[in-house]
């Protein structure tokens, strides 16, 4: 077997109409998850302890599961869920049209504010109680000292994290090819399988991948810099 | 009353202040009375509440019972509000040990911070506030710089710029000096002797026996969770009536030593 060098080009350019709907199913759960995070920590270090339980189990199940599972059981179980609803409530929708990007979405949601209560939790841990203390007797509210003293540092912190988890959400996109979206990775199945050249579409992927990698990274680089130019001198 | 007839006003009121450090009786029973414009210093050794004393005014730490006013606020620690606590802290500010200034924050954004979220005033308002403030502090040339690029003398002279600026009823110092490299100390005890020289009502937490005696109106020696003595500076460093405030200057001797 030879490989077929030119196709590899063919496939790439087959492959780059998937970008968009990758990064749709990339950001989007970003997005929300990190509102989700940011909701989920605040639950996590406040006093209210059931809800702290709750969220506790959330985080800890969502990171100690693959997020495929998220995915099926968000695929395979929600439908149910809205056609009892729907049922019940005899509401004109029909649960086989709602599109599967979304249940997607919905999933990796749920696994990115999981991830992401765990970043911003350790970020927060960076910042001293002595500075909190310090906006306290200037005269904020928790809101003000969350908001002006705390998230500010807790997420210039974070930064290398989140870009962590941001490259690792690009790569789990791949999984949605097996609820037949055509991402990245389902694109390359495709025009693999048309042509029965597995390898050279693969290698296409690869390269498509690797090159936003590269992009995020250098983007995180220029923010990391612009946020932490208040950390010491000489970097 | 007759104070009061010539002129003297009730600042602060501290009646039985109590707090528990689990097992731990670290206040017990506290009563203090300051007056606009006293300058008080706390002294005492380690371990003796000093710090959580000066924490309770301001509710950093809560009280286990006992009643704290300031000006018109007055809090029973038995019945306190989220809201009382905000009221009452906006009467106070602190200059901290470790400076505690905003790392993310330039030296003018850290002295403006209150001001802007707190005060609510106009950012060019501010900006003249801090300016003038850094100023006063001798730090004119560093409004733009991170406190990570200030040495600690200058940061904690940023921390009494920022206090100052919220024009508080009283500013309560933390051992202000006790962080600092020795060669620095100076600088900051320069710029507090320069406040208290205006009139402002402070309570100062401090190691530094000379300072406290130069500058205080009252002295107030505190051991074990209870207040021992308190009195003028002569009557506390000259003719100390009990013993334990004896043997505490008695070991802060060779500290005495150097001329004042």
């Amino acid at each position: 077997m030879t490989i077929d060098f030119p196709f590899i080009w063919t496939a790439f350019k087959e492959i780059l109409k998937a970008i968009p709907l990758t990064l749709l199913l990339t950001i989007t759960p970003l997005a929300i998850g990190f509102l989700i995070g940011l909701l989920v920590t605040w639950i996590r270090i406040g006093k209210a302890r059931l809800i702290r339980l709750i969220a506790n189990f959330y985080v800890s199940f969502f990171r100690g599961t693959p997020a495929i599972m998220h995915i099926m059981i968000i695929y395979f179980g929600l439908p149910i869920l809205i056609n009892q609803l729907v049922h019940y409530f005899e509401l004109p929708i029909e649960t086989n049209k709602i599109p599967i990007s979304l249940f997607v979405i919905l999933a990796l949601s749920f696994t990115a504010g999981a991830y992401f209560s765990e970043i911003i939790r350790s970020g927060i841990a960076s910042v001293t109680t002595g500075q909190i203390e310090a906006a306290y007797t200037v005269g904020m509210n928790t809101y003000q000292v969350a908001k002006r003293i705390i998230l500010p540092q807790a997420l210039a912190q974070s930064i290398p994290n989140i870009t962590n988890i941001v490259v690792g959400f690009l790569h789990t996109t791949s999984i949605a090819f097996l609820v037949s979206q055509t991402e990245i990775t389902g694109a390359a199945n495709i025009v693999a399988s048309k042509n029965l050249k597995f390898l050279e579409a693969f290698i296409a992927a690869g390269i498509i991948y690797w090159l936003i990698t590269l992009m995020i990274e250098m983007i995180s680089h220029f923010i990391e810099k612009k946020a932490k130019s208040y950390i010491s001198s000489a970097l | 009353m007759n104070k009061r007839a010539i002129g003297v006003k009730r600042m602060i009121e501290i009646t039985n202040l109590k707090k528990n450090f689990g097992p731990n009786e670290v206040l017990k029973g506290i009563n203090l009375k300051v007056n606009k414009g006293d300058i008080i210093s706390i002294i005492g050794p380690s371990g003796s509440g000093k710090t959580t004393l000066l924490r309770c005014l301001n509710y950093l730490e809560k009280p286990d019972e006992g009643i704290i006013t300031i000006g018109e606020v007055s809090i029973n620690a038995r019945k306190v509000h989220k809201k009382d606590i905000y009221t009452l802290r906006k009467k106070s500010a602190m200059v901290f040990q470790s400076y505690n200034l905003f790392q993310h924050k330039t030296a003018l954004q850290n002295v403006m911070e209150g001001l802007i979220v707190v005060q609510k005033k106009n950012i060019k308002e501010a900006q003249e506030i801090a300016t003038e403030l850094l100023r006063k502090v001798g730090l004119e040339h560093k409004t733009k710089a991170f406190p990570s690029h200030l040495s600690g003398g200058q940061q904690q002279r940023v921390g009494i710029a920022r206090a100052l600026a919220l024009n508080p009823e009283v500013i309560l110092f933390d051992e202000p000096t006790s962080a600092l490299d020795p060669e620095l100390v100076g600088e900051v005890l320069s710029v507090i002797a320069k406040i208290a020289k205006e009139g402002k009502t402070m309570i100062i937490v401090t190691h530094e026996l000379n300072f406290a005696r130069e500058i205080s109106d009252r002295i107030i020696f505190m051991d074990n969770g209870v207040i021992v003595e308190e009195g003028s500076p002569k009557e506390i460093f000259v003719e100390q009536k009990e013993e334990r405030t004896k043997q505490f200057l008695k070991r802060m001797v060779p500290e005495l030593d150097y001329s004042i």
